[in-house]
């Protein structure tokens, strides 16, 4: 009987599972065919192609060789330009970090909501305009006519007009202008997330500002400083906009280089290994990070000991290795290689300011410290906001050429803009191409997202990884991979190509934004409808999918607005056959300056501002 | 309105814990059934499986005459009010109410509003329907989704602890409420609650779980007065429970030899001697010797056979005001704490008095250990 009674529910459980079993693996099929068959098939091919013999002219011969890697690991040149390409990202990260911290303490502690959401903006604003327009914006200001000079030979600094691009420094400070924003987010959501009881309870215990922060809101940050910093890092190591239109020839990252050799040289294979080199790099650097960020959450319970431990061996281990080109900056580098490292630094820094304060009483003390902080929150929002600011004022010359302050005001221009056929063919390619990439990313991110929610997968956390790995990929790899793979299938130089490159390398964005929606729905609501008699397809369509549109939405919105300012990944794939407007102001910067460039960047980060504005509203303040 | 039926139910999940181990259970239609045990017991796992959002490894789960063990929840037409109520943030009352109905496809709209303002009606708050959950108070989110529940006329009410989350005096408000509003439409109700004091004044019957399994089932007096476990004694309100071995047993009688005491008590299953047994005495059931029983003044028959007979010695700990009553604590001379409760104003006994309390054998429960 007993037995009997098991073999019924048994068959009966096997015929419902496999039931559920066909859905799940439908459901996951979509997303994980664009994700394999179209995004790991390219990495693959582009790991094959590194081995393969380049023919000069073009030409590449099927093979294997590891003469490509051979001259990249013995030639001084690249070996060179890969430990600068890593110092440069270091130093970005760094001063980013130094730089950002105080904004997102600010922003995180102030009590106006309103002040804080309009600086919010502003940052998230920067942050989605195409590298192209903010890398000329610093060229407006570092060159020799620019305003930095003018200034400068107006002042009575500067005895004749200079310019301060293309050079290390002009570049360190594009890449940090460029890059700031990222940590300043991650930093913000970290320190926000404090509750502010924590803060209070150390007060309470007679701890005054400097000690609440280095005992209490610092070690709470310190997985948002590990993150951030190792974000930056990454997405300066894959930078090519501003190595290229910042820096000068001796600054040509790994990323300027893989570039040159597809376009120029037409050497895919060497363009292969290098690419190949800058992943193992960025793996290596994650690693290690995940390894340290492990370290530092063991801190957290206390032992100090183990946190400062690792400082040294990973500062020392990234110290020797950059011998030879790292000079300018690396011994500071080395010291604070890692958020580890940095606690002694930021404690010494709290001290010093807590022996300072500690001569005045408590609210002078509190009050001094939130008027220097004003100050500096004012200089750095400066310094975020004033480069795009000064490319919305040149955009009004009525004159030939780029001047600032500009002579006058007209919207010459913008007419010459919006009259000009070949901006107009770039303004649609850019338009049409994120709006269908915008689709194929929400439908792959989204669909990875709620099949990963729904049901049980073996292989779940690959399943996972995969939805956010494209984003982790330099863009100029994606670029290089996506372009090896188009000229195999013979869609290279299309506007399709472009659309399906765009819409897996940021399906990550709808991807995490769906996946965190599915998260915070309460599973009861959805029972609660079934219980109410709701099949699975009105529950989705009335309880699930309402409660999870903000998320969807601006899932789709960030996908649009990344495609729509993407310069890299469209400008290799295009084969010079496809303009967009970030590709097309790219190409003129290179010859001439004229002013309707500006007018165009305008028109642009206009479009960029309005979709930011969409998706703020409709997520209700997302950025909370 | 129909009755629920359980057979055999069990609920294993994968990775083998056993969270329901063959429960069984006939509920009459228009009953009021509480599932009480404390948390992880297996209570809301068996109210889940009733009502579709979790499949039994075996056994049977029938509503009325169908057998619903493998239907969905959607097509098994049961109300059920959630811990946290889960009404829907992005509808007013009015949708959330009307959800039910809707789902149906069998009203019509005329019908669905004339329902949905019934509804409201009964759970005493007309005039919310356009508002949004977010705008409500807890107590009154907990009657819309009452009447949310109840919109589209189910077959069964199934409550998930809906009063966990009110405060005291609220809950017990709610209580009452809930309780005239089952009566009036005499719906089947399975009530799962970790509050023994919920389960003891609301239900008809109560079913005492433990570790995946009925402990007990039966109407609330019955459980409390006469516990078939000493499980179920210690849970259901407070138990003197004294361990020990039968010594000899006659006549429905039974003398139990415990560490400290012997203590007589009834043994109407006549379990035999030598058996390991626990003794439950109630602390309403005690008295002080010499005291007034409470319908009057104790004969001196009574109290010369406390004298003998199931008397404990001991010092006064503690005492606190419960309201009507009174409660001490006793430490024994053989240093076992006793709990009596008493009426207030019967006794003028303080912390530190040496006193003696009883209690007849007539009021103490014998159970297998």
């Amino acid at each position: 009987m007993a037995t009997e009674s098991v073999s019924d529910d048994g068959a009966d459980e096997s015929g419902r599972a496999g039931l559920k079993a066909n859905t799940k693996w439908f459901v996951l099929s979509y997303p994980l065919f664009w994700l394999t068959a179209i995004f790991l098939v390219p990495l693959a091919m582009l790991v094959v192609f590194s081995f393969w013999i380049n023919i000069p002219g073009g030409q590449y011969e099927l093979g294997f060789t590891l003469e490509n890697y051979v001259r990249f690991l013995t030639s001084t040149l690249y070996l060179g330009q890969l430990w600068l390409t890593i110092e440069l990202s270091l130093v970005t990260a760094i001063l980013s970090l130094l730089l950002g911290y105080p904004i997102a303490y600010y922003l995180a502690r102030m009590d106006r909501p309103w002040l804080r959401s309009l600086l919010l903006l502003t940052i998230i604003s920067s942050l989605w305009v195409t590298y192209v327009i903010r890398a000329y914006a610093w060229q407006v200001i570092l060159a020799s006519g620019g305003i930095l000079s003018s200034f400068g030979v107006a002042v009575g600094i500067l005895a004749e007009p200079r310019s301060f691009y293309p050079g290390y420094w002009g570049l360190v400070v594009g890449m940090v202008y460029v890059f700031l924003p990222f940590m300043i987010l991650t930093l913000y959501s970290s320190i926000r997330n404090i509750d502010d009881e924590l803060l209070e309870a150390s007060k309470n215990l007679g701890a005054g500002p400097a000690r609440t922060f280095r005992k209490v809101t610092y070690p709470l940050s310190k997985n948002g400083i590990a993150s951030g910093t190792a974000l930056v890092f990454i997405l300066a190591l894959g930078s090519y906009v501003l190595p290229r239109l910042l820096g000068s020839s001796a600054e040509r990252t790994l990323p300027v280089l893989i570039e040159q050799q597809i376009m120029s040289e037409s050497n895919y294979p060497f363009g292969a290994a290098m690419s190949i080199g800058l992943i193992v790099v960025v793996l290596a650097f994650l690693w290690v990070m995940i390894r340290v960020t492990n370290v530092t959450t063991g801190s957290l319970s206390g032992s100090d000991e183990i946190a400062t431990d690792g400082g040294p061996d990973v500062a020392g281990s990234v110290g020797s290795s950059s011998s030879g080109v790292g000079t300018r900056v690396r011994s500071t580098v080395a010291d604070a290689a890692s958020s580890v490292g940095l606690t002694r630094a930021v404690s010494g820094i709290g001290a010093a300011v807590d022996s300072v304060v500690t001569t005045v009483d408590s609210t002078t003390r509190e009050s001094i410290i939130w008027v220097t902080f004003r100050a500096y929150v004012t200089a750095a929002m400066a310094f975020i906001a004033v480069p795009l600011a000064i490319i919305v004022a040149v955009s009004f010359t009525p004159e030939e050429f780029l001047t600032f302050p500009p002579g006058g005001f007209s919207f010459r221009w913008y007419v010459a803009f919006f009259t000009d056929a070949s901006w107009m063919v770039a303004l649609a390619n850019s338009l049409g191409i994120a709006l269908a990439a915008a689709i194929l990313s929400t439908t792959i991110g989204g669909g990875l997202a709620f099949a990963l929610d729904r049901f049980d997968y073996r292989w779940e956390t690959i399943y996972g990884t995969l939805g956010v790995l494209p984003i982790l990929v330099p863009p100029v790899i994606i670029g290089v991979a996506f372009l090896v793979f188009f000229l195999e299938v013979g869609l290279a130089g299309s506007r399709t190509a472009i659309i399906v490159a765009h819409g897996i390398f940021y399906a990550p964005f709808p991807f995490i934004l769906v996946s965190q929606g599915l998260r915070e729905i309460d599973r009861t609501y959805e029972e609660a409808a079934m219980n109410l008699g709701a099949s699975p397809v009105r529950t989705i369509r009335t309880i699930t999918y309402p409660l999870l549109r903000a998320n969807v939405i601006s899932g789709a919105l960030f996908a649009f607005i990344l495609s729509l300012n993407e310069y890299i990944i469209a400008w290799l794939l295009s084969l010079f056959l496809v303009e967009t407007i970030p590709i097309q102001i790219f190409n003129q910067l290179r010859y001439s300056y004229p002013p309707t460039i500006a007018a165009a960047s305008v028109v642009f980060i206009g479009l960029t501002v309005v979709v930011m504005t969409a998706i703020d509203r409709l997520s209700g303040g997302i950025w909370e | 309105m129909s009755n629920i039926s359980l057979e055999g139910v069990t609920k294993r999940y994968p990775g083998g814990v056993l969270a329901v181990d063959g429960v069984d259970i006939d509920i009459e239609s228009g009953e009021f059934v509480t599932l009480v045990g404390p948390s992880g017991c297996g209570k809301t796992t068996t109210l889940r499986m009733i009502a579709g959002f979790e499949t039994p490894t075996d056994g049977e789960v029938a509503i009325g005459d169908n057998d619903v063990t493998d239907a969905p929840p959607y097509e098994r037409d049961t109300g059920m009010v959630f811990q946290d109520f889960a009404l829907f943030p992005h509808m007013t009352i009015r949708e959330n109410v009307a959800y039910g109905m809707e789902a149906s496809g069998e009203y019509t709209d005329e019908e669905i509003d004339a329902r949905v303002a019934e509804m409201l009606e009964l759970v005493e708050l007309p005039g919310v329907a356009d508002r949004t959950p977010d705008q409500l108070s807890g107590g009154q989110q907990q009657r819309i989704a009452l009447a949310r529940a109840l919109a589209p006329k189910p077959k069964a009410l199934l409550l998930d602890e809906p009063l966990a989350s009110l405060d005291k005096k609220l809950r017990e408000q709610m209580q009452v409420e809930l309780r005239r509003i089952q009566e009036e439409i005499g719906i089947t109700t399975v009530f799962v609650t970790h509050n023994q004091e919920e389960a003891l004044t609301m239900s008809d019957r109560l079913a005492v779980m433990n570790d995946g399994r009925f402990e007990q089932i039966g109407p609330p007096e019955e459980v409390y007065d006469d516990p078939d476990s000493r499980f179920v004694a210690d849970f259901l309100g407070t138990a003197n429970i004294f361990d020990g071995v039968i010594a000899s047993a006659e006549d429905g009688y039974a003398t139990v030899d415990c560490d400290d005491v012997t203590i007589r008590s009834t043994n109407p299953a006549g379990i035999d001697p030598r058996t390991d047994v626990s003794v439950v005495a109630r602390p309403e059931r005690f008295r002080f010797e010499g005291a007034s029983t409470d319908g009057g003044a104790a004969t001196s028959e009574t109290a010369t056979l406390s004298d003998s007979i199931n008397a404990f010695d001991g010092t006064i700990t503690f005492k606190r005001h419960l309201g009507s009553s009174v409660e001490f604590r006793l430490e024994t001379d053989g240093g076992r704490e006793l709990v009596v409760v008493r009426r207030s104003g019967l006794d003028e006994h303080a912390p530190g008095d040496r006193t003696t309390v009883t209690i007849d054998p007539e009021d103490c429960r014998l159970v297998e250990a």
